[in-house]
């Protein structure tokens, strides 16, 4: 049989000739050939997606500069072109960056900022201006006038593709009416299919940009978009990354760029929120990763026949009687104040020891006597001793030391003999460690193998299940007996060289608790801009925003924002609008790939009370959803920046984020329910009662009654009654209010009377305009309560009443 | 028909509807408020061994769109009444609930004839006067007598008199809708046998088993018309006439029996005009199935329902009837009284009733 891989030893050149195909692509060349990726996938969406470009980066500009933006889309048929042409105020750009920042991709300034800007990558413009190149022919027409110029700079440029560099064929300055800013013209092959995805971009972008003057004009429509504030969003400042959000990769990156020499030093300086605390948190966490820890041993107790004082003393030699007993002493005394001893604590007690008796008797207890003196003691607390062979392992100290952690961790249903059995198997591997490492380290994985290698033997041989989580407490019992080691953590050039200790640190960077990134990075809408948004462009009767506080992911901190709008002129069939923001910029495009749908769909609506059909999906009715990911990167699923991605952190947000206003909305639609429910029986009622007054009336043959006082009881009303008696010339008037709800009521009652009320209560004001007083009372009354309020006018007045602050629905003034 | 209870009839109507109005006037919610109509709101009366309605009381009010309803009717309703005792006329409930129809509120009008007629007994027991004061007539007038009775009955046409064998055809005297204007004038019965069913009562017609033993055959037609307890009541105060009852053997013949007996729930605040307390059961007995062997068929799953609700009912608590009952659910059984005609046609006449009757010292 022919195997393919003689043949290719056959014929040695290929491998070589097939290398020679094989060269660089320019990221221009690739994009030309992956328009997709960019969002320029179809005439009708290039369109819209360039206009997208230029107006966030116009947006970015002029906020930079902390100039309000001012910004002018036209679109102009062409035959079978359309012309785009976008201004703005912004700075305007220098003669040489001009050409980079419209003829080269991936050239900006804020691909390395952990900043929020509508851009990040560089890449949006000059895509434009490629796509523009690429199918009309046309270069792109810049002007550009930075501020105090008395020219403007005019240019005309393509991108060379292969090189990814721009190629001016104009330049030359012009006149322009703008003191300052930016205009782009391109002409491209398009058309106005997507016509209301570019007419949502425009009305969204206004949402979120409350302090932007936006203009559209196009062949059919013309649009603008005034002002509703002149406060520029804040500021937002660069932030050092997170330690909770960054990768290895990234972290191999920074150890080799940093100057830090210590790691302790790295963190504090590279790292946001961290300092010297939370750094030798991180530091710590590090020790246990990486060199793990070392366990800990009870010291002998009074009933065991460990003497530490003649272990030591025998360990000793040559150091004269009273230098010998003094040391011996004070080990065994520092060892027995311990509750537990590990094998770097017993250095430490042997050292202070060894110093203590030096001083003291002048004799020198050098390296080797304090080397000997730990070895013997540690030997006897891990219960190695030399001479003792015919020991049986039953007694092993560590074998009851194991057993009475296992016992406590594992739960009291297990039997004594198999905690033992598995104890004397666990105590077995600290054993064994003892060859190769006196000191009992471990890591936690070490730890855990050695645990599961005794459960898993205890249950073959004992026939016990010994299940996962037996097995994870006694993991976590003795874990948390052992102690982190002292050692000092490598350099950070050592660190960089060693990809297992770097990914360590990682570890412990992300198990550390540390605080959320600073916010200042970000420049979220707030959650009453939201609100002023919605209203401004959604003509509804009830809206509702949240703004949730600072989370992290990937080292970025985010923000989400929600808000809703229902009711009004909103379209009541079909499902809900979702509105979808990334850094201030509507996502047009690619709802159904969006995490933010995803979470939409994911709520159950009907809690909320909306409709919505099988439970699940988007709700039904008149309402728009708007959600708002601020981000120093908003993880989005493609370079052409439409959707955000699942990630679970930003997911959790968005849910909370909406839920949040959701909440509102329910309360408002409990509310409004309820109201109808009253106002519908209102009705009927309204109706019913006085017909039966009627009749009652013709039946008994008298007046017919009044019924408002029973109506007002019957409703559960609040009913504000007004009564004016003689009283000689003058006219006692009272006012009284009977509260028939089951809540209490703050009412906002004006009188206003053209006599001057006397008599009045303290907690009463009069104000008097014209020839009118205005009687101003504002009583909280209990539920079932009453309130009255009395006064006197001189003479013949008239009255009318006005009352706030309860529901008209729930009132009855009766004057 | 004296004009006197007609004015104190109208009058009772209209304080009900001045209550009303002044309830309006003090700015109250209009209510009034009835006794429940439950078999758990029935009692004893201990003086008229009836049972009459206990002190759970429910209110209508018009709280609600629905009490309003109601009470809008009700006023509609006195309305018309109170007209209609003014011109002395009367009607059927059945016309009331048409008649609704055209009154010039919709909301006022009647959903369906129960509603009417529930209205009229919440008027009857609110205001203590009967419906018959009220001159509201059931559709159906009252049913048959038979037997040895010599009457005199106050007609719109005069007085009548009647003998109740001699004057009638074999459908017998037919029970006007207010008893009260019948004088009795000579009987010469033994006692009163109530009869459930039609065809058992012209079995014993055609056997001639009034004659035989004189009795006086009251036919029930099902559950009996008020105009049926009424004059039962009366032939046994009045007559001193013993009272039996002769039914079906199922739970809704019982129930037969204890509207004759002890008053209906529907109508306990009558039960002292309308209950003959006195009153016997004859059968069919669970007992008589298993004694006679008779034909039967199995309970279904509503018959053991309304059996076990007969348990709880206070009405049915004495020993005879636990004891029947329980024996009923036991067997799972029931018969109708046709069922005797297994025996033969005479069985009934010649053995089953002259032996229960015998056994239960009727005659």
């Amino acid at each position: 049989m022919t195997s393919f891989q003689s043949t290719l030893g056959e014929e040695p050149g290929i491998a070589e000739e097939l290398a020679e195909n094989q060269q660089a692509i320019s990221i221009a060349e690739f994009f030309e050939k992956n328009k997709h990726m960019l969002g320029f996938d179809s005439g009708a969406r290039g369109l819209v997606t360039a206009v997208k470009e230029a107006v966030d980066n116009a947006l970015d500009a002029a906020e930079e500069a902390g100039i309000l933006p001012d910004i002018y889309v036209e679109i102009q048929e062409a035959g079978d072109y359309y012309t785009l042409i976008v201004e703005d105020n912004g700075p305007g750009l220098t003669k040489e960056s001009l050409p980079k920042v419209f003829g080269k991709l991936l050239y900006g300034s804020r691909f390395h900022v952990r900043e929020q800007n509508r851009g990040q990558q560089g890449i949006g413009i000059s895509a434009a201006v490629l796509y523009s190149q690429l199918t009309s022919g046309k270069p792109a027409k810049i002007t550009s006038r930075t501020q105090g110029e008395h020219e403007a700079q005019y240019f005309e440029l393509i991108v060379d593709t292969d090189e990814n560099e721009p190629e001016i064929s104009v330049e030359r300055t012009t006149s322009w009416d703008r003191p300052h800013g930016t205009r782009i013209e391109l002409e491209m092959e398009a058309n106005m299919r997507a016509r209301n995805q570019l007419h949502d971009y425009i009305k969204h972008t206004a949402v979120v940009n409350p302090h932007a003057r936006l203009e559209l004009r196009e062949p059919e429509a013309h649009f603008k978009f005034e002002r509703a504030t002149d406060q520029l969003p804040e500021e937002t400042e660069e932030i050092r990354p997170h330690p909770h959000g960054v990768e290895l990769g990234t972290v191999l990156k920074m150890l080799a760029a940093t100057d830090s020499h210590s790691v302790s030093g790295f963190l504090q300086e590279e790292f946001t929120r961290v300092g010297k605390k939370t750094s030798e948190s991180i530091i710590d966490a590090f020790r246990d990763r990486h060199y793990g820890r070392e366990m800990r041993w009870r010291p002998p107790a009074a009933t065991e026949d460990i003497d530490l004082r003649t272990v030591v003393a025998e360990a000793t030699a040559n150091k004269g009687q009273d230098a010998t007993s003094a040391f011996a002493d004070a080990i065994a005394d520092g060892v027995d104040e311990r509750d537990r001893i590990a094998h770097h604590e017993l250095l430490a007690v042997v050292a202070d020891a060894a110093e203590d008796a030096e001083a003291e008797h002048g004799t020198t207890f050098g390296e080797t006597v304090r080397e000997n003196a730990v070895e013997a003691v540690w030997l006897a607390l891990v219960d190695v001793a030399e001479d003792d062979e015919d020991r049986e392992s039953a007694d092993s100290r560590l074998v009851d030391e194991i057993y009475a952690l296992a016992d406590e961790a594992t739960s009291t249903r297990k039997d004594d003999a198999v905690v033992y059995a598995f104890a004397e198997r666990l105590a077995g591997t600290f054993a064994d460690v003892t060859e190769a490492d006196v000191r009992h380290r471990l890591t936690q994985t070490a730890l855990r193998e050695a645990v599961d290698r005794a459960a898993d033997l205890t249950e073959e041989y004992d026939d016990v299940a010994f299940g996962d989580t037996a097995r994870e407490n006694v993991v976590e019992t003795i874990w948390d007996v052992m102690a982190t080691v002292p050692d000092e953590p490598p350099l950070v050039r050592e660190l960089s060289d060693d990809r297992d200790a770097a990914s360590d640190l990682v570890d412990a960077m992300r198990e550390t608790d540390i605080m959320a990134p600073p916010t200042r990075c970000l420049s979220p809408i707030s959650a009453d801009l939201i609100e002023a948004g919605l209203r401004k462009e959604f003509d509804a009767d009830f809206y509702a925003s949240s703004s949730r506080d600072a989370e992290v992911h990937g080292g970025d901190p985010f923000v989400v924002e929600a808000g809703i709008a229902y009711g009004g002129d909103l379209e009541a069939e079909g499902t809900v609008d979702v509105l979808r923001f990334a850094n201030r910029v509507p996502l047009v495009y690619q709802r159904g790939a969006c995490a933010t749908t995803d979470v939409v769909k994911s709520i159950g609506w009907r809690n909320y009370g909306l409709d919505q059909p099988g439970g699940s999906g988007l709700p039904n009715g008149p309402a728009v959803v708007m959600v708002h990911v601020a981000s120093t990167n908003v993880p989005f699923t493609s370079e052409s920046k439409d959707a955000v991605a699942n990630v679970p952190e930003m997911e959790d947000e968005i849910e909370l984020a909406i839920r949040e206003a959701a909440r509102e909305l329910k309360s408002f639609l409990n509310k409004r329910r309820s109201m109808q429910k009253r106002r519908k029986k209102q009705n009927v009622l309204g109706k019913i009662l006085p017909e039966m007054a009627t009749k009652v009336a013709e039946v008994t043959g008298r007046d017919e009654p009044d019924i408002d006082d029973a109506i007002a009881r019957i409703m559960n009303n609040v009913l504000v009654e007004r009564e004016v008696e003689a009283n000689g010339d003058a006219k006692a008037v009272s006012v009284v209010v009977e509260n028939n709800s089951s809540t209490s009521e703050h009412l906002e009652i004006t009188d206003i009377v053209t006599a001057e009320p006397t008599a009045l209560p303290d907690d009463v004001t009069v104000v008097e305009m014209d020839g009118e007083w205005f009687v101003k009372w504002d009583p909280e009354v209990g539920s079932g309560d009453e309130a009255t309020l009395e006064y006197e006018v001189a003479t013949d007045a008239s009255f009318d009443l006005s009352v706030k602050g309860v529901e008209t629905e729930k009132l009855t003034v009766k004057q | 028909m004296s004009t006197d209870t007609d004015q104190q009839a109208r009058e009772q109507l209209i304080d009900l509807a001045a209550q009303f109005y002044d309830q309006f006037e003090l700015g109250e919610i209009p209510h009034m408020s009835l006794p429940t109509r439950t078999k758990n709101n029935i009692e004893y009366d201990d003086d008229e061994k009836v049972w009459v309605y206990g002190d759970r009381e429910s209110t209508r009010s018009a709280n609600s769109v629905r009490g309003a309803r109601k009470l809008l009717k009700a006023v509609y309703t006195i309305e018309f009444l109170a007209d209609q005792l003014e011109q002395d006329r009367s009607s059927t409930l059945r016309e009331l609930y048409y008649l609704s129809e055209s009154w010039d509120n919709k909301e006022a009008q009647f959903n369906d004839q129960d509603e009417s007629n529930g209205l009229v007994e919440d008027l009857e027991i609110v205001s203590g006067v009967t419906r018959e004061d009220f001159h509201m007539r059931p559709e159906e007038s009252g049913a048959t007598i038979m037997g040895p009775l010599h009457l005199r009955e106050q007609t719109r046409r005069g007085e009548r008199e009647i003998h109740c064998q001699e004057d009638v055809g074999e459908g017998g005297y037919q029970i006007p809708n207010n008893p009260d204007t019948i004088e009795f004038l000579d009987c010469d019965a033994d006692f009163i046998l109530a009869v459930e069913t039609g065809g058992m009562r012209d079995r014993l017609v055609e056997n001639g088993f009034d004659e035989e033993y004189n009795a006086l055959i009251v036919h029930l037609k099902g559950q009996p018309a008020r105009a049926t307890r009424r004059i039962t009541r009366r032939l046994h105060d009045e007559l001193g006439l013993p009272v039996t009852v002769f039914t079906d053997g199922d739970p809704w013949s019982y129930r037969i029996y204890g509207s004759v007996a002890y008053g209906s729930i529907k109508s306990a605040h009558l039960s002292q005009y309308l209950a003959t307390p006195d009153a016997q059961f004859i059968g069919i007995q669970p007992a008589d199935i298993v004694e006679y062997d008779l034909p039967s068929d199995p309970l279904s799953d509503s018959d053991v329902n309304a059996l076990e609700s007969e348990l709880s009912d206070p009405r049915f608590q004495t020993d005879y009837w636990e004891e029947q009952i329980e024996l009923q659910l036991e067997i799972g059984k029931k018969s109708e009284q046709q069922a005797l005609a297994s025996r033969g046609l005479d069985f009934v006449t010649d053995t089953y009733l002259p032996e229960r009757l015998d056994a239960m010292g009727v005659i």
